[in-house]
């Protein structure tokens, strides 16, 4: 169904990397050297995801679209024991979703089902993963839709923005990489590089598997044991991790005829195993309500204004609006960040942020798909998928001095990129920054 | 934020009549209660505790679909103004306020036919989330000073959605097929009257609309429906019912059908690819319920992979996707088809999905076992709508105002009851032969090399 519905509020920022505990407890083990996680869940979905680790730091910057190719091909290019259209025919029977996507950090190729389709479906996992036949044909098909897929992704503002932000902040890093690539990126690549590059980050060791669903545990390792029974070793993986600091506010605009103008701004986070990862997250999230009510409620500058915790190998905040008056909004933006420097967060904010935070730990996970992400992504960058369990343990410990440390520390200098109408934007006012009266980790 | 993926009914004609004129053949899955409250508040509780949490919502029977061109846009801005002040929290950050300290999720929305409204927090906070919406949907402050401010936010809405080349084309097509009832369609409304909108207005929608026999609260999750009935009662009880049917008393006028296929081509610099819109006005579940169950099956047989849909467009790379839904609706339903064609073969794409038109109808356009793989999937489908409990108000809310309860608890019976005469039917009555609104957006530099206006036009 075609959804015609206009909502209050564009989705509201959590932490990503949380899981719900209402559940038989979760457990990992060994299967041939690849760990497996396992998540009971109380109900009749089973959701299965392969990580592939590296993410962005896999390929090079001209090959930059490879990995998402490859994942797109797991599933859209045939296998050797079915040609494509019979293996989509054998998921659609069954209602099942066998697909993959590239991320910054890792890949993902997930498997969902109904458990009793479970000895069906798994086959055709485990033969997208292991048997990926690429022909040619359909690799040249699914070239042709990823391009189309990109315009229409820079067609959406919101993703449009993003990307602006992405390429400027991280210019020169891993992280300015496209895990979609580029049209030129992706019109170069063939079939058979393409899946010799998913051959060679398809090793024991840049893998683990994650399955929320109730099954049980010979089960599961029979099956991950046939699936692993063709995947060599490879050597050792080393997650990447590095601190993002803006040296000096800058603004990068791009024209686009769009009926308001858009602004992200880029700044520092913490990085994954910083001991105040939690209390910035709850930092920027009691600065998400601030934002909001300064931007949207007393002064009516944007229906959408964004803060986030973006967390992975690189961590950064974001600020997004989309706004006609992009003067006022950067007026408003550094008076609150200076005031929240100077005069910090308060108790009622911290223990209020805590219940929310409850909240959304169990209402981000009521689907086996939310908890298997979440398990993904506290073992992948945090090396410890039962972070995903423990989150409000963490979360408690957090103190307002905390939070206020954390804020000063990491809302410093800031990238800002801007889409829309040059002429109502003026650059001067992005880079001259807060009022600086509170520290700021870098000056100008 | 809709309901499940398609929408639910009852068969016969007849059924729906027994359904909507007697409570005592109320039909609902296992686990959920119904009540009505004597001032008319329909309440459902659904015990779900899967995480212990409790959403409530209050969904309204409101939307564009009660606005005309005075008024278009305004359940929106209602809805905004809902989270603004009333008489427990007389400012915007009192009330936001309240919402940190219950360590809320929430939200609202407004569409053709539902306004609603929804919080999740801790289940041990049901009683004061009960009182929060209370107070809310009852007793609203409209000041000029805030309403200036939210008239900017939703018109900030709007122009977001603007700014996207698929609103563009969805906006243009809506205009087309609706004709002189488009506002009754478009929830997001007109610039003029949203940045012209007076506390006045606001107080004339709620005294039309907002009122307890209009509206069904839902109450879901690690709860108990004996004490959470007692506390919607306690709570919403003394909300003084209108002594009136709301959309008996203000009638939606009937839609004027199309007469003639209407194409247009939209060119912006803003669509890096094309996209390809083709829409029909579809059944109505007032007049024709059963139509509304054939057009999900047939939308999930043309959606299969073996479809000679998908065959024909995405294999041959004429078109990277190509969908058919139908949007349940109580009063006439769009029925759309959404390509993004090739931009390399638009052309061909376009040649080949007519030719696919022309065959929807045929006895062989598809087989038993598609008909068949279309049913299981639906069964699927509604065990994955289940599975996430704070998105069962939603799904309830939406049948209830666009449909019926009953449509809600029989609809994935229902689907496994259509037969091929069904679906002829279907198709015969809204789509084969019938007028349609045609829409492309496309780049002006591509079109320079495609030149839509040669081919797509009205035959």
């Amino acid at each position: 169904m075609k959804k015609y519905v206009f909502t209050l509020l564009i989705a509201a920022a959590f932490g990503n990397i949380k899981t719900a505990q209402a559940q038989q407890k979760a457990y990992d083990f060994m299967v041939d050297g690849v760990k497996v996680i396992v998540q009971p869940s109380g109900n009749d979905i089973v959701e299965v995801q392969t990580i592939i680790k590296g993410g962005v730091a896999n390929y090079p910057v001209e090959k930059q679209g490879i990995e998402a190719l490859a994942m797109r091909g797991l599933t859209e290019c045939g296998t050797l024991k079915h040609d494509k259209n019979s293996f989509k025919d054998a998921l659609d029977k069954l209602d099942a979703s066998v697909y993959g996507f590239a991320g910054k950090d890792f890949s993902v190729i997930r498997m969902n089902c109904i458990k009793s389709d479970v000895n069906s479906v798994w086959p055709l996992y485990t033969e997208a993963i292991t048997e990926p036949k690429f022909d040619t044909a359909e690799f040249k098909r699914i070239k042709q839709d990823a391009l189309n897929g990109l315009k229409a992704t820079d067609s959406q503002p919101d993703a449009a923005i993003d990307k602006l932000a992405t390429k400027v902040a991280f210019a020169g890093r891993d992280y300015a990489k496209q895990p979609q690539g580029t049209a030129e990126d992706i019109t170069a690549l063939t079939a058979d590089e393409t899946k010799a590059y998913y051959h060679s980050i398809l090793t024991k060791s840049h893998i683990f598997i994650v399955v929320v669903g109730d099954l049980d545990r010979a089960v599961i390792e029979a099956k991950v044991h046939d699936m692993l029974s063709t995947i060599k070793q490879g050597r050792p993986f080393e997650l990447k991790k590095s601190f993002f600091r803006v040296y000096n506010n800058s603004f990068t605009a791009e024209s686009r005829d769009l009926a308001t103008n858009y602004v992200e701004g880029v700044t520092s986070g913490p990085e994954l195993d910083a001991p105040d990862f939690y209390a910035f997250q709850m930092a920027i999230s009691i600065f998400y309500d601030r934002h909001f009510l300064d931007i949207r409620t007393k002064n009516g500058l944007s229906y959408a204004p964004q803060v986030f915790f973006a967390s992975g190998t690189v961590s950064t905040a974001k600020f997004r609006v989309s706004t006609t008056m992009p003067n006022k909004y950067i007026a408003v933006f550094d008076k609150l960040v200076d005031s929240t420097k100077k005069h910090g967060f308060n108790a009622g904010e911290l223990a209020n942020m805590k219940t929310t935070f409850l909240t959304g730990f169990y209402y981000k996970n009521e689907t086996n798909a939310a908890q298997a992400s979440s398990i993904a992504a506290n073992e992948v960058l945090h090396g410890d998928w039962k972070k995903s369990l423990t989150l409000m343990d963490n979360i408690k410990k957090v103190t307002v001095e905390d939070i206020n440390n954390a804020f000063i520390k990491y809302i410093g200098n800031i990238v800002w990129v801007y889409q829309g109408d040059p002429k109502k934007v003026d650059p001067v006012l992005f880079k001259n920054g807060t009022l600086h009266n509170a520290d700021n980790p870098v000056s100008n | 934020m809709t309901s499940k993926n398609f929408k639910r009914f009852t068969l016969s004609v007849a059924g729906l009549f027994i359904a909507v004129s007697s409570f005592a053949q109320l039909r609902l899955p296992a686990g959920y209660y119904w009540k009505q409250l004597p001032n008319g508040l329909q309440v459902v509780v659904i015990e779900n505790s899967k995480v212990p949490l409790a959403t409530i919502e209050i969904a309204v029977k409101n939307g564009s679909f009660t606005e005309d061109s005075v008024y278009n846009g305004l359940s929106h801005l209602f809805e905004h103004m809902f989270f603004k002040a009333n008489k427990d929290y007389p400012t915007q950050e009192l009330l936001l306020k309240r919402t940190q300290e219950l360590g809320a999720i929430w939200n609202g929305t407004t569409g053709d036919e539902r306004v609603n409204y929804f919080f999740t927090f801790d289940r041990d906070s049901l009683n004061a989330g009960l009182r929060f919406l209370n107070a809310a949907i009852r007793f609203p402050i409209y000041r000029i000073e805030d309403m200036q401010k939210e008239r900017v936010v939703v018109d900030g809405e709007f122009q977001r959605a603007e700014s996207n080349p698929g609103f563009q084309l969805d906006f243009e097509v809506r205009k087309r097929l609706w004709t002189d009832q488009f506002t009754r369609k478009n929830p997001i409304g007109i610039h003029n009257i949203i940045n012209t909108a007076t506390p006045e207005k606001m107080m004339v929608i709620k005294n039309k609309y907002y009122f307890p026999n209009n509206s069904l609260l839902t109450i879901c999750g690690d709860v108990h429906h004996e004490e959470a009935f007692a506390m919607a009662e306690k709570i919403f009880g003394d909300w003084q019912s209108s002594g009136f049917d709301p959309i008996q008393k203000f009638p939606i006028p009937a839609f004027k059908p199309l007469t003639k296929n209407d194409y247009f081509i939209k060119e912006s610099s803003i669509a890096q690819t094309p996209f390809m819109d083709f829409s029909w006005q579809g059944p109505s579940y007032l007049t024709d319920s059963a139509a509304t169950i054939a057009a999900d099956v047939f939308s999930t047989i043309v959606g299969l992979n073996s479809s000679k849909l998908q065959q024909a467009l995405i294999d041959k790379g004429l078109a990277s996707s190509v969908s058919l839904s139908y949007q349940t609706s109580k009063y006439v339903g769009p029925i759309t088809i959404f390509v993004v064609p090739n931009p390399n073969k638009v052309k061909e794409c376009y040649a080949e999905l007519m030719n696919q038109l022309s065959m929807f109808d045929n006895a062989d356009y598809y087989t038993d076992d598609q008909l068949a793989d279309a049913k299981a999937i639906l069964l699927r489908d509604d065990m994955r709508a289940k599975e996430k409990p704070s998105s069962l108000p939603s799904q309830v809310s939406y049948d209830w105002c666009s449909t019926s309860l009953n449509y809600y608890t029989d609809n994935t019976d229902d689907y496994q009851k259509i037969t091929r005469t069904d679906i002829k039917r279907y198709l015969e009555t809204y789509i084969t032969g019938k007028a349609y609104v045609a829409g492309i957006i496309i780049a002006p530099d591509l079109n320079k090399t495609v030149n839509a206006a040669s081919f797509f036009v009205a035959k």
